[in-house]
């Protein structure tokens, strides 16, 4: 695990000169000192406090003072027996799903036509990433306007290509605005997913492709059994990274739809911040990112594994 | 011509195509924001302004009080949180690639976690104990909280660069009298200068795009960084899409003007940070 975790790309070539063991010099430590204080006391503390937290009854005068009464797993009874909750999770994993398979499935399509050889597609490729580095309040705020049921750009569009008749108001009809956070959020990380199959593509060699050719496949059948089946450990990445950064996504939501209209866009992360700072329960706002932090943790240890196979290919 | 020619001037026209529709909406906000208040909520919209107007910039945003003030707040937070990720950050990738350092793996895997938590899990503990810290509403609890998740990053994100350094070099620096400190700083500081560059712009981009943070830890309208203050005004001005367009340009404006200067950087280090250990 060490080896292939730690030594990627260039390192390979150029092992670290190492001293025999008995020369470890703890002057060197004083290098990472600061860096693993800092992650332990901004990270791993609020982390630890949070979950202390979710065991107290913390009213709103507690929040400063701290003494809250320890009630042990009430909070977690509480949440559990919650309709909310789990409409919540559902909503989550519902919204990621799909946001990730039309990243992906986009990301894909985009990789593979930039991948061919024309005259400024470099230029092409970075331009497309202002997508993803766009702030995301910038980019939900456009997509409101885009989306507005009256004047919106994209009701426009669909009423010329004769795909809606009227007006739709995207983000006040539940359906509508589940897609409508799902399409948003799907432009944003396209362009991620995009640079990261582009990487996998480039170490496919092209003699693959002109012995397919030869053999008579078309650029379909090539494909399906050229790029598929050489892009498995590098698509595995990006599905999981991708589905990992979407599920802990708060500000495209937030800001397009705060969870409505009703509870049709409530993400877990947004359930759980209307508990901490609508509702001033903080409890069980700590009980549900507790929880929360299952789904992200969970997955990157497959994640974790899916590097190291990509590393090892 | 050649077929060969041929068939590459055409995937270069569907190129610029398929680009144009995918930044249609960074398009439509700026052509709104020139736009007259009037002429908005024309139908069906004109798709250039005409005739372009600076009145959204040249009254509202100039005007608006919280929106100068968002804007300095999002400086200093970005700048201190650049700052503090590359004083901490550099050291650290620096002797976890190249000097004899225990616990390597662990490290880089603690690393890498770190970035997989939800900004929401950090925000919510981070309220109550900034609360009894009195580091609510202030540049210092703010920067801290970017830097939570900026210093992690960073050091994966640099960690490949140092090791792309090779170790006979920094060894050679020894024998000719360096220590281990200033072999980091004359040797392979100036080699990994790419990487630094990197590291400050990701640091400086993720800063000023943050969202949560802002939100939750400064609920004093003056300590807002320009992410909530746009956020709030998207309340207040209702309909007013052109002059919300305007502040959305001005919040994007550093963005893209660092991403046109330095996107090499930016595409190359945000793949390595996401993919690499």
């Amino acid at each position: 695990m060490t080896t292939t975790l730690n030594e990627p790309g260039t390192a390979n070539r150029t092992p670290p000169v190492r001293a025999p063991r008995r020369a470890r010099h703890w002057g060197d430590h004083l290098f990472v000192v600061p860096a693993v204080v800092f992650v332990l006391a901004t990270v791993l503390y609020p982390l630890v406090f949070n979950i202390d937290l979710s065991f107290r009854d913390v009213g709103v005068g507690e929040i400063v003072t701290g003494g809250a009464e320890w009630v042990g797993w009430e909070n977690y009874a509480d949440q559990l027996g919650r309709d909310e909750f789990w409409h919540a999770l559902v909503i989550s994993l519902l919204y990621t799903g799909l946001a990730v398979a039309v990243a992906f499935a986009l990301g894909m399509a985009l990789a593979v036509y930039f991948n061919q050889r024309f005259p400024g597609r470099n230029i092409m490729r970075s331009l497309l990433l202002l997508a993803w580095i766009l702030p995301t309040v910038v980019s939900a705020n456009v997509w409101r306007w885009m989306l507005d049921g009256s004047y919106g750009l994209i009701n426009t569009l669909l009423e010329a290509v004769g795909l809606l008749d009227g007006d739709l108001f995207w983000l006040a009809r539940p359906v509508p605005a589940l897609f409508a956070v799902v399409f948003a959020t799907a432009w944003s990380f396209t362009p991620f997913i995009m640079i990261l199959l582009l990487a996998g593509l480039q170490g496919i060699p092209d003699t693959l492709y002109e012995a397919a050719k030869i053999d008579g496949a078309g650029a379909w059948r090539r494909f399906t059994s050229v790029t598929m089946p050489l892009l498995k450990p590098v698509n595995l990445t990006a599905l999981l990274l991708c589905f990992i950064s979407t599920f802990k996504t708060f500000d495209t939501v937030f800001l397009m739809t705060r969870g409505g209209p009703g509870e049709a866009t409530m993400i877990l992360p947004i359930y759980a911040y209307n508990e901490a700072f609508e509702f001033f329960r903080f409890d069980t706002g700590a009980v549900a990112t507790t929880l929360m932090l299952v789904v992200p943790l969970g997955l990157s240890v497959f994640y974790f594994r899916s590097l190291r196979r990509e590393e090892a290919a | 011509m050649t077929t060969a020619v041929r068939r590459r001037r055409w995937l270069m026209v569907g190129g610029v195509l398929i680009t144009a529709v995918y930044l249609l909406p960074v398009y439509w906000m700026l052509a709104t924001s020139l736009k007259e208040s009037s002429d908005i909520f024309s139908t069906p919209p004109d798709l250039f302004p005409s005739p372009i107007s600076l009145t959204s910039y040249t009254e509202t945003v100039v005007n608006h009080a919280g929106i100068g003030r968002g804007l300095l707040n999002s400086t200093v937070i970005a700048v201190g949180t650049t700052v503090v990720t590359l004083a901490v950050a550099v050291p650290a990738a620096y002797a976890l690639a190249r000097l004899r350092v225990r616990f390597v793996a662990l490290l880089m895997l603690l690393f890498l976690v770190v970035q997989m938590i939800p900004a929401v899990n950090l925000a919510l503990p981070m309220f109550v104990i900034f609360s009894r810290a009195d580091l609510v509403n202030s540049y210092v609890g703010l920067t801290l909280a970017n830097c939570s998740l900026a210093i992690p990053l960073a050091i994966t994100i640099l960690r490949p660069y140092f090791l792309s350094v090779p170790g006979e070099v920094i060894e050679a620096a020894k024998i000719d009298g360096c220590t281990t400190w200033t072999a980091f700083l004359r040797v392979a500081l100036p080699v990994s200068v790419p990487g630094l560059i990197t590291v400050a712009v990701i640091s400086f981009l993720g800063a000023w795009g943050e969202f949560v943070f802002g939100l939750a830890l400064a609920s004093d309208e003056a300590m807002q960084p320009i992410t909530v203050v746009l956020a709030g005004l998207t309340n207040s001005f209702g309909t007013r899409w052109n002059d919300l367009m305007a502040v959305s340009v001005v919040v994007a404006l550093p963005i893209i003007v660092v991403f046109v200067f330095l996107q090499r950087y930016i595409v190359g280090g945000l793949t390595a940070g996401a993919t690499k250990s």
